[in-house]
């Protein structure tokens, strides 16, 4: 991959102003989020990490416009994502996010090309297959090329998606427990990959994990607790370049 | 122990099996419905055939009564009701319509009850006052000529009194096709009307009650042997009403064979749930053969949990069906002229609740096969390699062997084995060539040139992808599109039938009962009337065929179309030189204009070729009671719809000159006030006389076929309901993964529009495909159904097919767009959340 995003821009790519999360449940509503402030500046790498259910997963969801805050005002690359509808969020996510997840979500009935090909596809760009092949080859699968999910390995399977959420140069990539399901030999590969490439294009990071080790290389963790912000500091780690 | 996992599983409910239930309770409901309601009517037809029949054995004449000595016998083995019928005109001053007259004797009718309104007997009915015999009428003759009770009208040279209407005539389901409305009159009243003329067009009736009833076979052999050139047509209780039995028959072959589609296109909805199914058990069967289970506990296992499940579907599907008889027979039971028995008939449901057990298996064996030979870690990557597990050769044999059963068992119990054989493998090649059609679409679509539409490109993969549902929907589609090219094509031709009219220079009116003497008067009242064209005349008498160059009639295996040939009298007439129109000598020589020769027959071609007749062939004819034999000099091909005066033989000169006879005669008015001045002229003038309009039997058999279209379109529902419930089942099948993909490529950008594009563009691609061959099937199977079952003629209407798919493909399209939006509608986050 060539090119790296300018972050000469002083806008936040990402602005969380008051964001609230209830959801029902037969039990009765349940808030997920209480009211998040949260700024990230381009190119920063974040860590967001938190015991289970604190809302980690419900925050990446909103900022990738997956989920609709209850209110609150949420701004990602400078596009507030308020009021979007369903077709207008897909759009934005293909033009400015890439996302990861622990379970992979590869299709599994397109080859591990064809799977990196989509975003590609879906934005109209002829030489998309090229295009794939070349990403493949970036995170070591050029002989997976015509694998499907169900004959690759855990591993294969997330570099397969690393290689899809990286297809179209994003502004921003989301990664929710990438190697949540991967042995940490593995894991370790697949993060190594993720601040590479990320370094490479000026991908700003935003990344949900348990591993304390992943936390800490990154420029900065946010810890969710019950909804809330509970800390918001910087490390003293050192970043993937 | 398979008896035991089969149990916990099927705590879980039925939710995941609606398709598959409903498929089968659609295909045994039907086939139990129509099987129960043809028993109800042989029923109906059996406990009351003394009724229809009018006696124990029924002896018909035509033209002529019975000798003494023949009356003698029949008196002396039974008790005698005779009957005359014969068509005239009941006129007024101002009206005339044609009336179906039947004389009746002082036992009339020896069983089932005559009831009049008032209720006053038929001695009473028929007793003269102010010099009028009395008469019973059916109440539409009344309308007909504005008339009351205690009205009169002429018939023929004498005025009759109506004295009540008919309110049942027990025995009126065995007559033919009337066109006229019933007369009852006494003796004395017939022989006033002066109708009954040398060669005049009467059938005699002789009904008989014998002692013991079960002997009817041995009375007719008797009295045949007794009088063995009566010329007479002799039937017993076993076949009562044969017109209305062929009739039930036939309708009960047609409907069975859509009864059988709907359980064919039912068994391709239990076949695609069983394979939905075993997928969604998929962690189940890996996690038991994880943990030791054999392939032979699994098959047993699920196929437990499929019997029972089929069990209730099928019972469902039975009990259904055998209530047809009771919600049918208030709605039809008017209409018909047989009552039917209203009950539950065992037969009929045993056999669709077999049939529902062998489609059930049919259509599961291998599934559940492959499910067992699969290895267990091959189940975790069931997508890709989905169920490809070998089924041994064991179980293909089994398979074979159930499918031959099934098939076996379709033809051996239909009432035509030959149509059931036909549709069997019909069905079995309309199957094969539709998986064949889906593997060359999964085929073409892997190996198309790279397009620049996105949308066409994800269509395209979508239709050769692993776990792909091509092969499923393209079976689906095709099957129930099949069936409604088929259906609507044959619905098609009947109105075609309906709305077609007559040909333009048809005859406007028969006229019948001609005699010899009134011939000349006759033409000439004709022929003055101005706008009365295409007068023809010829003679006519009954007589039916004995042998057919040396083989007696019972011996000669007659093609159901031409069986009619055989059956009973038929119409024969005599001339000189060939028929002007409606007829074309197309093989052997006419004979000279004045030939003396032996006697020389003219043949219709198309039942010498079913028969088996040449020329130089000798056919002996029993006419009036005298047999003789004629050869074959010609054969002709006669345009029946040409609506022409037409026969089936047609004798030289010097065999029939002599004979007792009557002329039948045809003539055309454009304008129908000429064509009612023309039967008004002839009526004056010739009492006995009877003119039936063209237009107005045409109506009647209008109606008929206008009902016919309407059933064949309700019973077409049937298995249009069972088509789309299996293409539903075949999109629902493969709606979770649609879900799953649809959020994913909405997460990676995709619109709605783009999800939605890619579907519409796929089925459409499918839909196009299929439907082309559907449309050949579907045509090809109409075209059978049309000319074969229904004798009658066939079009091709392109407009009828391409509406019906247009239609087909809209409807599909728009209930898979609805699962698509659905999809399309579901939130991602719930779906993407680490499990």
């Amino acid at each position: 991959m060539s090119g790296m995003n300018s972050s000469a821009s002083i806008n936040p790519i990402i602005t969380l102003s008051d964001v609230r999360l209830t959801l029902n449940s037969d039990a009765g509503p349940v808030n997920i989020l209480r009211g998040i402030d949260l700024t990230i500046m381009p190119g920063e790498k974040v860590s967001v990490v938190g015991p289970s259910g604190a809302g980690k997963t419900s925050l990446l969801m909103i900022v990738a416009g997956l989920e609709q805050p209850t209110s609150g005002v949420v701004r990602v690359a400078d596009v507030t994502l308020d009021g979007l509808g369903e077709d207008a969020l897909a759009l934005f996510r293909r033009d400015h996010v890439g996302i990861v997840f622990q379970d992979f979500h590869l299709i599994p009935t397109m080859t591990a090309m064809e799977n990196v090909a989509v975003p590609l596809e879906l934005a109209g760009q002829q030489d998309a297959i090229e295009l794939a092949e070349s990403r493949l080859e970036a995170v070591g699968l050029d002989h997976r090329l015509t694998h499907y999910p169900g004959q690759l390995s855990g591993g294969e399977q997330q570099r397969v998606a690393l290689a899809r959420a990286f297809a179209m140069n994003p502004t921003l990539l989301l990664a929710d427990e990438p190697t949540g399901n991967l042995d940490s030999d593995t894991g370790e590969r697949v993060i190594e990959l993720m601040f590479q490439l990320s370094a490479e294009i000026g991908t700003t990071l935003l990344l949900i994990t348990h591993e304390g080790a992943i936390a800490k290389r990154c420029d900065r963790t946010i810890r969710i607790d019950d909804g809330l912000i509970a800390s918001n500091g910087i490390n003293g780690g050192l970043n993937a370049c | 122990m398979a008896w035991r996992i089969a149990r916990r599983e099927l705590r879980g409910g039925v939710r995941g099996f609606r398709v598959f239930l409903l498929c089968l309770i659609t295909g045994v409901a039907a086939i139990a419905a129509i099987g129960s309601l043809s028993s109800s009517f042989t029923e109906g037809m059996r406990a009351d055939a003394r009724k229809i029949l009018g006696g124990d054995v029924d002896i018909r004449l035509s033209h002529r009564p019975a000798t003494d000595d023949q009356l003698a016998w029949m008196q002396a083995n039974g008790t005698v009701s005779a009957t005359a019928n014969m068509r005239s005109f009941a006129r007024t001053d101002s009206a005339h319509a044609l009336a179906e007259v039947k004389e009746v004797d002082e036992l009339y009718p020896l069983f089932g009850e005559l009831r009049l309104a008032p209720d006053i007997g038929l001695a009473t009915a028929f007793a003269k006052q102010d010099g009028r015999w009395g008469a019973a009428v059916e109440g539409a003759l009344l309308i007909k000529l504005g008339l009351e009770v205690g009205d009169s009208f002429r018939l023929g040279e004498t005025t009759v009194r109506i004295a009540a209407t008919i309110e049942n005539e027990p025995d009126r389901a065995a007559g033919a096709f009337t066109i006229g409305h019933r007369v009852l009159v006494g003796f004395e009243a017939l022989q006033a009307s002066g109708l009954v003329q040398p060669g005049s067009l009467v059938r005699y009736h002789y009904r008989i009650g014998i002692a013991d009833s079960s002997a009817v076979v041995v009375w007719q052999e008797a009295i045949n042997a007794e009088f063995p050139k009566a010329g007479w047509r002799t039937r017993d209780t076993r076949n009562a009403a044969p017109g209305i039995r062929r009739a039930i028959d036939r309708i009960t072959i047609f409907m069975t064979v859509v009864g059988l589609t709907a359980l064919l296109v039912g068994g391709v909805g239990v076949g695609n749930a069983v394979r939905a199914f075993l997928r969604s058990r998929m962690a189940t069967i890996a996690t038991l053969k994880c943990l030791g289970a054999s392939g032979s506990l699994i098959f047993t296992t699920y196929l437990l949990q499929l019997l029972v499940l089929a069990g209730i579907g099928i019972t469902a599907g039975a009990v259904i069906g055998g209530f047809a008889p009771m919600v049918a027979g208030p709605i039809v039971g008017d209409s018909l002229p047989v009552d039917i028995r209203i009950g539950i008939y065992p037969e009929p449901l045993l056999l669709s609740v077999l049939f529902g057990f062998l489609v059930t298996l049919v259509f599961s064996i291998l599934p559940l096969a492959r499910a067992r030979a699969v290895p267990a870690a091959n189940l975790f990557r069931e997508l890709v390699a989905p169920l490809r597990g070998a089924a041994a050769w064991r179980d293909i044999a089994v398979f074979i062997v159930l499918a031959l059963l099934l098939g076996g068992i379709v033809v051996v119990t239909a009432d035509d084995q030959r149509l059931a054989a036909y549709f069997v493998v019909g069905a079995v090649a309309t199957l094969a060539v539709f998986r064949i059609a889906a593997a060359g679409i999964t085929f073409l679509a892997r190996h198309a040139p790279r397009v620049r539409s996105t949308h066409l490109r994800f269509a395209l993969g979508n239709l050769h992808r692993p776990g792909s549902p091509t092969g499923i929907v393209a079976t689906s589609l095709g099957l129930g599109l099949t069936v409604l090219i088929a259906v609507s094509l044959i619905e098609g031709n009947i109105s075609r039938q309906v709305d077609q009219g007559l040909p333009k220079d048809a005859p406007g009116t028969f006229f019948i009962d001609i005699q010899p003497d009134q011939a000349e008067a006759f033409d000439r009242i004709v022929t003055s009337i101005p706008g009365v064209r295409n007068l023809r005349r010829v003679p006519m008498l009954r007589g039916r065929i004995i042998e057919i160059a040396g083989t007696p009639v019972g011996e000669i295996e007659a093609p159901p179309e031409y069986a009619w040939v055989l059956r009973g009298d038929r119409g024969l007439t005599w001339a000189r030189n060939p028929p002007e129109r409606g007829s074309t000598v197309v093989e052997g020589k006419w004979w000279p204009v004045d030939y003396k020769g032996p006697p020389l027959l003219s043949f219709d071609a198309g039942a010498a070729r079913a028969l088996g007749v040449s020329v130089g062939d000798a056919i002996k004819l029993n006419v009036l009671g005298r047999e003789f034999e004629a050869k074959v000099a010609n054969l002709r091909r006669i345009e029946w719809n040409s609506f022409a005066i037409n026969f089936v033989i047609i004798l030289a000169p010097g065999v029939l000159d002599g004979a007792p006879q009557a002329h039948i005669a045809t003539a055309r008015a454009d304008d129908p006030a000429i064509e009612v001045a023309l039967e008004r002229a002839i009526a004056d003038q010739f009492s006995n006389i009877s003119a039936i309009r063209v237009r107005e039997v045409l109506g009647r058999l209008q109606e008929l076929i206008a009902h016919l279209a309407t059933a064949v379109n309700v019973v077409g529902m049937v298995v249009i309901f069972a088509g789309v419930l299996v293409l539903a089942g075949a999109i629902a099948a493969s709606h979770k993964q649609r879900v799953y993909d649809a959020v994913v490529l909405k997460v990676f950008g995709a619109t709605r529009r783009d999800v939605l594009a890619v579907f519409c563009i796929e089925f459409a691609l499918l839909g196009l495909a299929i439907s082309m061959i559907a449309t050949v099937i579907g045509t090809a199977a109409s075209w059978a159904i049309v000319t074969k079952l229904m004798r009658a003629e066939w079009t091709f209407l392109p407009m009828s097919a391409v509406s019906t798919i247009a239609l087909c493909l809209f409807a599909t399209v728009f209930i898979g767009a609805l699962g698509t939006w659905s999809a399309m509608s579901q939130k991602a986050a719930p779906l993407l959340r680490n499990k």
